[in-house]
């Protein structure tokens, strides 16, 4: 390479994401210096919301996005609860946290088989690879064996949503004071089969061992022991993952922001043999420098210095926050409508990663000592979180077969004035929603998605979101087909259907566009 | 040999998600069965930047022929009819999709956002639908456009819409089976009928035996907002995920494939006139109707009073 600093411009499709993703990014000497992400698409749904009925959240925020469309229906309900002071019954937790854990279920591996490994049967970069043609026959978009076996498990799993509520996506079985039916005992029983048959694909074609053989591996050392004492560690999908991940640096690419906030989920039922820790299964925290603090919902703000919004103030907590677009607004500072959401101040990253660092979960945590967060510890924390619900998922499934006449639903006659938030951790990490009712109609609604936090542009003191970081510092092989920079967006699961405030703004020039998709 | 391209614009991928729960085949066989080359699809396919350019370039200019054109989400026009809110390399959306409709021969609204505008379409966004802007014909193409076959746009309503009849409607098309339309252009075979129909709250319906809160047995129309008896829809005959419908689950139906949805009205909640719901079943009768409940709901028997009849 010459002295010279050489400037590229760059082109590579961003299509398998929820949405529509283009980021800029300046390249020089084959590195990426700086990104800048923005989504392509505005949609408008909190502004769609104002003077609506009170419940009218369950029905239309699900209608966001179709992957996670539960993640919604969870946040809208428990913000009406959190309103109403209710509490649902043990039932509706049991039967709320199962199709809440079949969507995570589903998305984990239809991400990581679907969007993320098909990366690897990217002709350009990976032709010559030794493993090439096994990567061709597993993850060819919908003839790879494992792209077939993925769609059709996944497909099995939501069965049991519609068992529960009726249908998948875009159900609202959750309702303030519980859920609107119960299982009988032959549906509970079927959700039983379909979830053990799950365990028992997943087991063999994923993890390539039991999910109890998983569990023992503490340290990225014992990962490695773990990948060379058995054939079908290495055959199975996570296998063949690290692997790949090891041989392309994945392990030391895409280092994000130091801090990972998870809102913490699936909260317990009052009597179960599951076992969590502040009264959920997930827990909540915020880790930053190799220590854990508590969450506090307060410490969230949303910065908009970069973003083309009518707002006086640039630094608000979501219950004071709109979302007001003026498309004629100067272009020179605004590239995203994206709202950048800081904690203190900090951009984080959110999702499996820091659900499992704030967790406390020693292979995670011996991960990130190591080396930092990468696309290897994102990816590895999706595909192996199926791993912690499964067990979780049939434990529910056994407590309510013994008891399934049990109370599902407190009546909850009305939602009174006032206003309350439902933050839980989503597929894809924190999911907050913050909801307002004056005069029996919604007032006021903000939403801000995983995808906001790990997609946000910069904010006032020019600090880059999660990704536009992780970004930074990746070496592209090949101008031409920079596949790096696809491993490292891909890595943190992007939902830009999500990112509801969304809006293109113009560009650079003579830069890197990761983008496309029709 | 036919081609298929599916794009999605202003939606929630939630067309597509669905269509993965299609019980025709498995969802690849499905391409293979019906001889269908599937040439992008955005949640699935893995081409290069510069090889999806050509494509486009091709299919634009009629090199590559394009059989099936399949758009999910609404066609996003703001704002100010500029476009804007949506766009794909720079340039609007709604301009990709209006040229590639003009070179298909089949064009199919997988949705209702693509149908009929859906979300946004009285908002800022300023979303349409390819031939519908609700109820009024128009939307992006103009109530006057007809695709290569010489169809109008078929429109595949629901929210999202029923993942046997996405697959139905590609196998139609490939097939050259011209589907007979209603006066939205959502072919008949799947929305010729009630969702109310086949739903396993009927006989509670029939006695007029009501629910006025969640969690129970009874019919979840005189109170509950159920749309079911409503609008046109399969979802209590060919299930969802094979398994069940939001009805029998106890959701009531919000009446998602009619070209109005989401609509003002409040959900869960049934406008009324003393008790006897504001609309009624398509085509009834009110006085008749009137007489007809109140005799229905006299002769309720006891075991449906008493909610002992499983739904």
């Amino acid at each position: 390479m010459s002295s010279k600093s050489v400037r590229t411009s760059l082109n590579i499709p961003l299509n398998r994401v929820e949405g529509d993703l283009e980021i800029q990014a300046a390249i020089e000497d084959g590195c990426i210096t700086e990104a800048r992400s923005s989504g392509t698409m505005y949609r408008g749904f909190e502004n769609m919301m104002t003077g609506r009925g009170t419940l009218d959240g369950l029905v239309i925020t699900p209608r966001i996005c179709g992957i996670c469309s539960l993640s919604h229906l969870t946040a809208a309900v428990e913000a009406l609860e959190d309103i109403s002071g209710t509490t649902p019954p043990d039932n509706a937790r049991r039967l709320r946290n199962l199709a809440l854990m079949v969507e995570m279920l589903q998305s984990d591996i239809r991400q990581s088989i679907l969007m993320f490994m098909v990366d690897f049967t990217n002709e350009g970069a990976y032709a010559s690879h030794p493993l090439s043609s096994l990567l061709m026959e597993r993850y060819a978009p919908l003839s790879g064996t494992s792209a077939i076996q993925s769609i059709q498990e996944t497909r099995r799993l939501l069965e049991v949503v519609a068992i529960i509520g009726g249908q998948w996506p875009h159900t609202s079985f959750m309702v303030p004071g519980g859920v609107t039916s119960s299982l009988g005992t032959p549906e509970l029983l079927r959700c039983c089969m379909i979830i053990e048959n799950f365990q028992s694909w997943y087991e063999k074609n994923v993890l390539g061992c039991s999910i109890s053989r998983w569990h023992q591996v503490d340290s990225a050392q014992a990962m490695l022991d773990w990948l060379e004492e058995k054939e079908s560690h290495r055959q199975g999908d996570l296998g063949l993952f690290l692997r790949l991940a090891y041989d392309a640096g994945l392990d030391t690419m895409g280092q994000g922001p130091d801090g990972f906030l998870c809102y913490g989920g699936l909260p317990l039922p009052e009597h179960t043999e599951v076992k969590g820790q502040q009264g959920q299964f997930i827990p909540a925290g915020f880790a930053r420098h190799g220590s854990i603090q508590a969450f506090d919902p307060a410490n969230i703000a949303e910065d908009i210095s970069q973003c083309p919004y009518s707002q006086k103030h640039t630094s608000v907590h979501p219950w004071d926050s709109s979302t007001n677009p003026d498309p004629y607004a100067p272009r020179e500072n605004s590239y995203s409508w994206i709202k950048a959401p800081r904690y203190n101040g900090h951009a984080v990253e959110t999702g499996p990663l820091a659900e499992m660092l704030v967790r406390r979960d020693p292979l995670f945590t011996d991960l990130i000592q190591r080396q930092g967060s990468s696309v290897l510890s994102r990816q590895l924390a999706r595909l192996t979180r199926p791993a912690r619900l499964i067990p979780a998922m049939l434990a529910w499934l056994r407590e309510l077969s013994s008891n399934p006449q049990g109370k599902f639903y407190h009546r909850v006659k009305k939602i009174p004035d006032g206003q309350g938030a439902g933050l839980i951790q989503a597929v894809r990490g924190g999911l907050g929603h913050w909801v307002q009712i004056v005069d029996q109609k919604i007032e006021h609604y903000q939403i801000i998605t995983p995808s906001t936090w790990n997609g946000s542009p910069r904010d006032g003191d020019n600090n880059p979101g999660a990704w536009e970081k992780a970004l930074e510092g990746t070496f592209i092989k090949n101008p031409e087909n920079p596949v790096e920079a696809g491993h490292v967006v891909r890595s943190f699961d992007p939902c830009l259907v999500c990112a509801v405030h969304s809006l293109h703004r113009g560009r650079k020039k003579g830069v890197l566009v990761l983008g496309g998709g029709f | 040999m036919k081609t298929a391209f599916w794009m999605q614009a202003g939606g929630c991928g939630g067309d597509s998600m669905s269509f993965l729960s299609q019980s025709f085949a498995c969802t690849s066989n499905l391409f293979q069965a019906l001889d269908i080359d599937l040439l992008w699809h955005p949640s699935f396919s893995c081409i290069a930047m510069q090889d999806q350019k050509r494509l486009l370039e091709d299919l634009a200019a009629g090199k590559i022929p394009l059989d099936i054109f399949i758009l999910e989400g609404s066609v996003i026009c703001g704002p100010s009819g500029t476009g804007l809110f949506d766009t794909h390399m720079g340039r609007p959306r709604k301009d990709l999709v209006q040229q590639l409709t003009m070179q298909a021969d089949t064009v199919i609204a997988a949705g209702t956002c693509a149908s009929f505008g859906g979300f946004g379409a009285d908002g800022e966004a300023g979303s349409t639908g390819l031939q519908f802007h609700k109820t009024r014909p128009g939307g992006l193409l103009g109530p006057d456009f007809r695709s290569g076959s010489g169809q109008p746009v078929i429109n595949l309503a629901g929210c999202p819409c029923h993942h046997d009849v996405m697959a139905g409607a590609l196998a139609a098309a490939a097939r050259g089976t011209a589907m007979d339309l209603d006066e939205y252009h959502r072919p008949r075979e799947w929305y010729g009928t009630m969702i109310h129909q086949g739903c396993t709250r009927n006989e509670y319906h029939e006695y007029r035996v009501e629910e006025s809160d969640f969690g129970e047995l009874g019919c979840l129309f005189f109170h509950m907002g159920c749309a079911g008896p409503l609008v046109p829809g399969p979802c209590n005959k060919l299930l969802w995920n094979q398994q069940s419908s939001k009805p029998r689950a106890g959701v009531p139906c919000f009446g998602c494939t009619d070209p109005e949805f989401p609509g003002k009205n409040p959900f869960f909640y049934t406008q009324n006139i003393e008790g006897i719901p504001l609309s009624l079943p398509n085509g009834v009768n009110r006085a008749h109707y009137m007489v007809y409940k109140s005799m229905a709901a006299a002769a309720a028997p006891l075991r449906l009073k008493k909610r002992t009849a499983r739904v």
